[in-house]
């Protein structure tokens, strides 16, 4: 407990210090704005209007908030559990107050809860959709065979997503190793299945969405990074191979004999999967027949979601959801946490998307692969993908909000594309905030028993001796410039 | 007093009010898990979770909850690992897992947790 206090003191001290040296950056910044007539629109197409920038003291809400996901679970677990909703929601209000009242841009707020919206609607129904499936695996585990199911759900990332694939099979992965199972495995799972998998297609993981929303084909990203995926997938899994072959646990005392029997059940619940997939397309950037809901904050496809979350609950089968000890508290932890998260990140990412423009001719490919990498490990990595990919668009003076001018920049110059891809969807396996099927891996291996680490133990033991480096490695062969 | 086969087998079921649950049998617990709360600590200093054996039944009180029912959804359950009073507790064989289940007009539903329920202990 003490040496968690000394962490999160030195954590605290760090970004506090990162908050000073935006507020440093800040008087640059706004000196220049005055000079340019610069203005924010945070990659959002139906803005055309000018706002101020948010003042560099309000990126503390976010701040605080990240501390308090980070140190709640640990230090004060239970105060955090009954309160992390008014907290993350009071934050949140605090940010949107501040932009109403203050800076009077409604725009900014009101395109964040869309996204918001469209995040939750797809997360919650993906949740509930794979919640009625329960896939039965008779098999002894073995290294060999944990790493067959790491590159299947690894690929299955790119079909169904990362938080449908994370759902789907964490239950079965541990069952299979339910005699031998120990933090590293559920680990290993979220890197691979719950993030890395997950960077061949749109569907993927929600930054290469939202790129394919502004205009990046649908198949550039598998004809582009599967090259990039591959290695780092093998070599993760080479990884946790070496390690998983070091566990001897359970060898001794199960004799059991195993059928080699795969089984599925809840077959109507692929149904209502196959229906999300579908209905990602469903948006008026992408097929112009389909009705835009504007000025509503949701559209048909999220109409659509909300719908499977209910159907797909209701239909489904009460002997699985048993089985499955389903419970809606894992989306509703990420629901509450990431409303807080996302409003409260809207001036940092405004920041950071202003110092990324101002300063883009100093950014090469190895710069925005790492600060998208690294803000993507703690932010939302959407957000951050569109800021990078308007900054890199702003080195060829093309913008963001046209889409035949990102096509433009995809067949221009793929480097840039290709390393804030890749380390939008890569560094979320850094952190349990990194991406939405992190918190949901880890909240199911906790209610089966097993012990997770915490926040800062994630990282110092796991992520950052085992990921870092093969992040190094990505970037000296792909990215270096 | 009622054995752990006798209230599986005929389907006996516990009461729970507020954050207390009550067991229709005395047994030595090894661990229960509530929610993403793993409990191994019942000494008189645990937060957790306050063990007090009578002679037909066990209470529970579970410190960090006001009200289980809050708490604990439909499909979800609390999960204990326990030996039953007389067993030899360092014969595994002996260890039960047992999953509690909240249901309506403070009935605790007590199943002995199957294949298909996760429980690494």
């Amino acid at each position: 407990m003490k040496n968690n206090l000394i962490f999160t003191l030195v954590i605290a001290l760090m970004l506090l210090l990162t908050v000073d040296s935006f507020s440093t950056n800040y008087k640059n910044i706004d000196q220049v704005q005055k000079e340019n007539s610069v203005t924010i629109n945070n990659g959002d197409s139906n803005s055309h209007e000018g706002h101020e920038l948010p003042a560099a003291y309000m990126v503390i809400p976010f701040v605080v908030l990240l501390m308090m996901i980070a140190t709640g679970p640990i230090m004060y677990h239970h105060f955090w559990e009954r309160n992390y909703p008014k907290i993350a929601i009071a934050l949140g209000l605090f940010t949107t107050a501040y932009y109403v009242l203050i800076l009077h841009d409604t725009h900014s707020v009101m395109h964040t809860f869309a996204e918001y919206l469209s995040f939750i609607a797809l997360l919650s129904s993906l949740f509930v959709a794979s919640g009625g499936i329960l896939i039965k695996v008779d098999k002894k585990a073995t290294p060999m065979l944990n790493v067959l199911f790491f590159l299947f759900g690894g690929v299955l990332a790119n079909i169904i997503g990362t938080t449908g694939a994370s759902m789907l099979l964490i239950r079965p992965f541990i069952k299979i190793n339910k005699h031998r199972i120990k933090p590293y495995h559920i680990i290993f799972f979220i890197f691979v299945i719950s993030n890395i998998g997950g960077a061949l297609t749109p569907i993927g993981d929600p930054p290469l969405f939202l790129g394919f929303l502004r205009g990046v084909p649908f198949f550039w990203v598998i004809s582009n990074v599967w090259y990039i995926w591959l290695p780092t997938i093998l070599i993760v899994c080479f990884v946790f191979y070496i390690i998983d072959s070091k566990n001897k646990t359970g060898e001794e005392t199960v004799a059991k004999e195993y059928s080699g029997k795969i089984e599925f059940k809840g077959a109507k619940n692929v149904l209502f999967l196959l229906v999300i997939i579908l209905s990602v397309f469903l948006d008026p950037g992408v097929i112009s027949w389909v009705p835009s809901l504007s000025p509503l904050p949701i559209g048909i496809r999220e109409i659509i979601m909300f719908s499977i979350v209910f159907l797909a609950y209701r239909h489904a089968d009460p002997a699985i959801l048993k089985a499955n000890e389903f419970d809606f508290e894992p989306i509703k932890e990420v629901a509450f946490l990431f409303i807080g998260i996302f409003l409260t990140m809207i001036p940092a990412l405004q920041l950071i998307a202003y110092q990324a423009r101002v300063y883009s001719d100093l950014l090469h490919a190895d710069s925005f692969y790492w600060a998208t990498g690294i803000l993507s490990s703690f932010l939302d990595n959407a957000p951050t993908y569109l800021n990078f990919l308007s900054a890199a668009m702003g080195k060829y003076g093309l913008n963001i909000n046209n889409s035949t001018e990102v096509f433009d920049f995809v067949v221009q110059d793929k480097i840039y594309l290709q390393a804030i891809s890749v380390a939008a969807v890569f560094f979320g396996a850094m952190t349990y905030i990194g991406n939405g099927p992190n918190f949901m891996v880890k909240s199911i291996s906790e209610r089966a028993g097993i012990k997770m680490p915490s926040f800062f133990t994630y990282m110092i033991k796991y992520s950052i001796p085992l990921l870092i480096p093969i992040f190094i490695l990505v970037w000296f062969f792909f990215f270096n410039s | 007093m009622k054995t752990i086969d006798e209230i599986i087998n005929n389907k006996y079921t516990g009461l729970y009010y507020g954050n207390r649950v009550i067991l229709p049998f005395t047994a030595f617990f090894i661990e229960i898990i509530i929610e993403s709360d793993i409990i191994t600590d019942f000494s008189i200093s645990s937060k957790g979770v306050l063990l007090e054996t009578h002679e037909n039944c066990t209470n529970l009180y579970f410190l960090d909850y006001k009200n289980l029912k809050d708490s604990i959804g439909k499909f979800e359950n609390i999960k204990l690992l326990i030996v039953e009073n007389g067993k030899d507790v360092f014969d595994l064989k002996n260890h039960r897992k047992l999953a509690l289940y909240l249901k309506d007009n403070h009935i605790l539903e007590i199943e002995e947790l199957d294949n298909d329920i996760l429980f690494i202990d």
